[in-house]
């Protein structure tokens, strides 16, 4: 943090007056209210348990990521995070040449329907939500078809899938397929699962996964409603009504450690969405203007070095956010830097938000820092920044073009450099890297447990190539065959093909090869890497 | 040029350094991510890059490593691992089987631009591909004094760092801390014993420390083990900087009651298993240096009091331990030449040998035998500080390090040509009396069966009132 500034640049005051930015209480609204500035429609704290405690999970393969959850659940968890393991993400199957070292060291392997239906096996899907930090359209169609197999309603999931279409590959979650692909699939995943799963948030944008390389919050929820604002534009025009998909529509953002100006943002962010909303798409529906915000407590924002104090981090962004009123809540675990979530990270997370809830207090209060002069000035001045990025931005011309052009990759790359340069300059201080350093031989607490490493599980990678000769050769070609053809037609549904193919026993590689084919690319990411010239990536 | 490996998405790192190079003037070739180390040395090649720098932020990179280092070897360009997911450990290994630089979460900035550009140099006049100098000086890693004060998070590499380390003997006393005080300092440390549970008891206690632990479980007598440690560090390190030579066994007994068997065990554990480890790495530096690379090596063998001053009834164990003594002095002038140091230690410490010593009430820290005591010394001769030092003996342990002074010629008188015995009764007492005493030998307990006995031997007090081994003079 900036003395005299906010992490994201605003000019702070040594104290804030009546004087400062005061909105009036009509731009605020009560809680619950429109601008819904002071909290959602139905409040977190409304439910039993308080917010959606969950926590990101996912390790090995389905089986083993299946006992995970029932472990969190088991500790009080109420909801469930799913990612997915490099393959996984990268839509690529296990048994890739490129996949051994990989298979289930950084989340679940999942690469068909049998997988999806084993990791949920048992999961009470009726009474808890499923976030997927997965593909979307595979994890859409993964989820429906585990469902309607075990004899549920689908209709009666709940949960979000993650909308990367814009920022994907440049940020972490990279398939390899082109801009119009990945948009095609947002878009006909999100009426595929309005019309299968409505109470499903199948549109969560994620400004979390992009922010958390450096970007400010600013930039992170600019770049997020950008997002919002393109895939909105496009589903209004296939000519579906903004009431029918706006109230399916969630945020998930960053957590960092400036904690005044992350409780604005959400506050501030609430207000830009209702706003949007009821003012510029038309939107009728109160639900359409009270956007569900869940958070993910920055990963950026905890060291490598004296991790038990990533601990205290956790437990004081968890903190700000129940003060912010999210729907739903995961912390970065201690052990973050070295890898995902231990069996014993994930049960601290997990007590901390349960200590929070229970014992603070902290939930028999609506917005209780509301009316504080200083949020109040704060939450205003985020919301015009925010604001003004998104037109700037929308003022360059068509978005897909700044994705293909590269400019949002500039931004990323330089948010990286930017944040790097500050901890080493000391203009960002950091405890225990370059502040109260300690020596490396006696940083040692927590750091046995956070260093513990396990193998990729090539077992499951056998299990999948053993698997795969069995299958019936006919109904599976058609099925992807009929992928392919969807993928060249550019009006083409994509979803239908997608979901009938993974029930066909068409892997999740399968079918993102098929699509690459039909826009004329290789099916397999690699031959499409390797083609690339240094001079297409050189920035 | 910068990438990551396989399928690691994250770019935050590789993104945030190539925004500080070009800052600082370099160019940068950005591969992003699904890469091979087949396609990065393609490019690397094609584009004529310096150096390889890798952004790691998943396990995955440990599964490449061992390719891409190998053709980045082979291509003479430099090769830079970076990530929050890098251990000490990592380090370690990566700096020990290669990589030019590793930089593990937060490493500092102006550490990291230094030892790109001494990289960026070294491989700029380096004269052709295939012919990089496997030695640590001249592998561009980088002065680790300089990274030690630059660098204080966690996983900061020592001054050991990026050497490779054969220690036998390592599943207990001295060997385990020579390994534990190596890793501490950054070395990675191929650990043999014939105790094989012993010893992976003992490399799996070594942990948070920069440096690492290979465990190669194999009895140092038999022939074949020297070429098994070597091809052991070499498969996995793909270099050999040290040997410390300390297995060590004891057989007690006065002449008359030791046999055969005894004496033939405490001769190949200390003598023979020693020279035959000079013979098979000395020949691998030997190779190393006529084929153009540069060789920063040295050797440290285990001699003992027993060897210098001898040991009261332990005629054999003070013999093999005087042969290791000159074995290293011998092996110090033949191998010079190559680029290696041989010195020899003798430890004072409470081991397995010598249970006599007084057992002291609090830690390492308070007890003047402990062997952590020794290991620095042991770790000094390994490392750049001692690259001037070979042939020497050095005693240490029991709060207390010299250099002993060895057999020095002493005053010629004339040998009569077929000396009669009448010629020598007159002129050997007079050459005797002239020569100095020679120091007394040791004793290490009182009563029979010599050290590995329960009750301890005479001493003398030293001035802070700690006991020593007593000295008898003859």
């Amino acid at each position: 943090m900036t003395g005299g500034r906010s992490a994201a640049g605003v000019p702070l005051r040594p104290f804030y007056t009546p004087a400062d930015g005061d909105p009036g209480y009509a731009a605020l609204g009560d809680p619950g209210t429109y601008p819904f500035t002071r909290g959602r429609l139905r409040p977190p704290h409304a439910r039993p348990g308080g917010w959606i405690q969950r926590e990101l999970s996912g390790e090995g393969s389905p089986r083993r990521s299946n006992e995970q959850f029932r472990s969190l659940l088991a500790h009080g968890a109420l909801g469930i995070d799913v990612i997915g393991d490099n393959p996984t993400m990268s839509a690529l199957d296990p048994d890739h040449p490129m996949c051994a070292p990989a298979v289930g060291t950084t989340g679940v392997s999942l690469c068909r329907k049998q997988d999806f239906t084993e990791l949920l096996e048992g999961i009470p899907l009726d009474r808890i939500t499923l976030s997927h930090s997965l593909p979307p359209a595979f994890a859409i169609a993964g989820q429906y078809l585990a469902a309607r197999d075990s004899g549920l309603d689908p209709a009666v999931l709940r949960g979000s899938a993650i909308q990367p279409p814009l920022y994907s590959e440049d940020c972490s979650y990279s398939t390899f397929l082109p801009y119009g692909i990945r948009m095609r699939l947002t878009l006909d995943s999100i009426a595929f699962s309005l019309r299968e799963m409505p109470r499903f948030h199948a549109f969560l944008e994620d400004t979390y996964y992009i922010s958390d390389g450096g970007l400010d919050a600013v930039e992170e929820m600019s770049l997020g409603f950008l997002e919002i604002r393109e895939i909105c534009r496009r589903l209004l025009a296939r000519g579906l009504p903004v009431d029918s998909f706006a109230p399916r529509i969630a945020i998930l953002v960053n957590c960092r450690m400036d904690l005044f100006e992350e409780i604005a943002k959400i506050r501030a962010t609430r207000r830009l969405f209702a706003r949007m909303m009821r003012e510029e798409f038309g939107a009728a529906d109160p639900r359409s203007w009270s956007v569900n915000v869940a958070v993910h407590t920055s990963g950026l924002t905890l060291t490598a070095a004296q991790p038990a104090n990533n601990i205290v981090r956790g437990a004081v962004q968890a903190l700000a956010m129940a003060m912010a009123g999210v729907q739903g809540l995961e912390i970065s675990t201690f052990d973050e830097p070295f890898r995902t979530p231990s069996d014993i990270a994930h049960q601290l997370a997990i007590r901390t938000q349960q200590i929070i809830w229970a014992e603070t207090n902290v939930g028999a209060v609506e917005d209780p820092l509301g009316g504080s002069w200083y949020l109040e000035s704060l939450t205003g001045e985020l919301e015009r920044r925010i604001e003004a990025a998104v037109r700037q931005t929308e003022g360059l011309g068509d978005v897909g073009a700044l994705v293909e052009s590269g400019y949002f990759r500039g931004i990323f790359t330089r948010a990286a450099g930017r944040h790097s340069a500050a901890v080493h300059s000391g203009e960002l201080r950091v405890v225990g890297v370059n502040e109260h350093v300690v020596p490396a031989e006696d940083d040692r607490f927590l750091r046995d447990v956070a260093e513990v490493r396990f193998e990729p599980d090539r077992a499951h990678a056998e299990r999948i190539a053993a698997w795969r000769p069995g299958r019936s050769g006919g109904p599976l070609r058609a099925a992807l065959d009929r992928v392919r053809a969807a993928a060249a037609d550019p009006d083409a549904d994509l979803m239908a093909p997608v979901v009938a193919a993974l029930d066909a026993d068409a892997t999740v590689g399968e079918i993102t090869g098929c699509l690459r084919e039909g826009q004329g690319l290789p099916a397999d990411p690699f031959e499409f890497a390797a083609r690339r010239q240094p001079a297409e990536v050189r920035r | 040029m910068i990438g990551t490996l396989g399928l690691d998405q994250h770019e935050v790192g590789a993104m945030a350094i190539s925004q500080l190079l070009v800052r600082h003037g370099y160019e940068v070739i950005y591969l992003g991510r699904f890469n091979t180390p087949r396609r990065l040395a393609a490019v690397a090649e094609q584009e004529d890059a310096d150096i390889v720098g890798v952004s790691v932020h998943s396990w995955e990179f440990a599964a490449y490593a061992g390719e891409l280092l190998a053709r980045c070897r082979d291509l003479g360009v430099g090769l830079v691992f970076g990530g929050s997911v890098l251990t000490g450990r990592d380090r370690g290994d990566l700096l020990a089987r290669g990589a030019d630089a590793v930089f593990g979460p937060y490493a500092s900035e102006s550490a990291m631009l230094e030892q790109i550009g001494a990289i960026v140099e070294r491989v700029r006049v380096s004269p052709a591909a295939g012919a990089r100098p496997a030695g640590r000086s001249a592998t561009g890693v980088p002065n680790t004094e300089d990274m030690s004060a630059d660098d204080g998070t966690a996983g900061a590499p020592g001054p050991l760092s990026g050497r490779v380390v054969i220690v036998t003997g390592a599943a207990r006393g001295l060997g385990r801390a020579y390994a534990a005080e190596l890793c501490r300092q950054g070395a990675a440390v191929v650990a043999s014993d014939v105790d094989e549970a012993a010893l992976e008891e003992a490399a799996a206690a070594v942990g948070g420390v920069p440096g690492s632990v290979h465990a190669v479980a194999c009895d140092i007598t038999d022939p074949g083990a020297p070429a098994t440690l070597l091809g052991a560090a070499l498969r996995r390190y793909g270099q050999l900087h040290c040997l410390v030579s300390n297995a060590g066994v004891l057989r007690s007994g006065p002449i008359l009651r030791l046999d055969d068997d005894d004496l033939r065990l405490l001769l190949d554990v200390h003598v023979t298993a020693a020279f035959r480890l000079l013979r098979v790495i000395g020949g691998y530096w030997r190779a190393e240096a006529k084929a153009g690379r540069a060789v920063d090596a040295a050797a440290v063998l285990t001699t003992s009091a027993a060897g210098l001053y001898g040991f009261r009834a332990e005629a054999a164990y003070s013999a093999a331990k005087a042969a290791v003594a000159m074995l290293a002095r011998v092996a110090a002038d033949e191998l010079r030449r190559y680029g290696a140091t041989v010195n020899a230690v003798a430890p004072a410490a409470r081991t397995r040998l010598t249970e006599w010593l007084p057992d002291s009430p609090g830690g390492p820290d308070a007890d003047p035998w402990a062997a952590e005591h020794v290991a620095p010394v042991v770790a000094w001769l390994a490392g750049p500080g001692a690259r001037d030092v070979t042939g020497q003996v050095i005693e240490a342990g029991n709060g207390q390090v010299s250099v002993p002074s060895g057999w020095q010629p002493g005053t010629p008188y004339p040998l009569p040509p077929l000396m009669s015995p009448a010629q020598a009764r007159s002129l050997m007492p007079r050459v005797l009396a002239g020569a100095a005493s020679p120091p007394g030998l040791l004793t290490a307990k009182l009563g029979a069966g010599g050290p590995g006995g329960s009750s301890p031997g005479p001493r003398r007090e030293r001035r802070d009132g700690l006991p020593r081994p007593e000295r008898h003079r003859a």
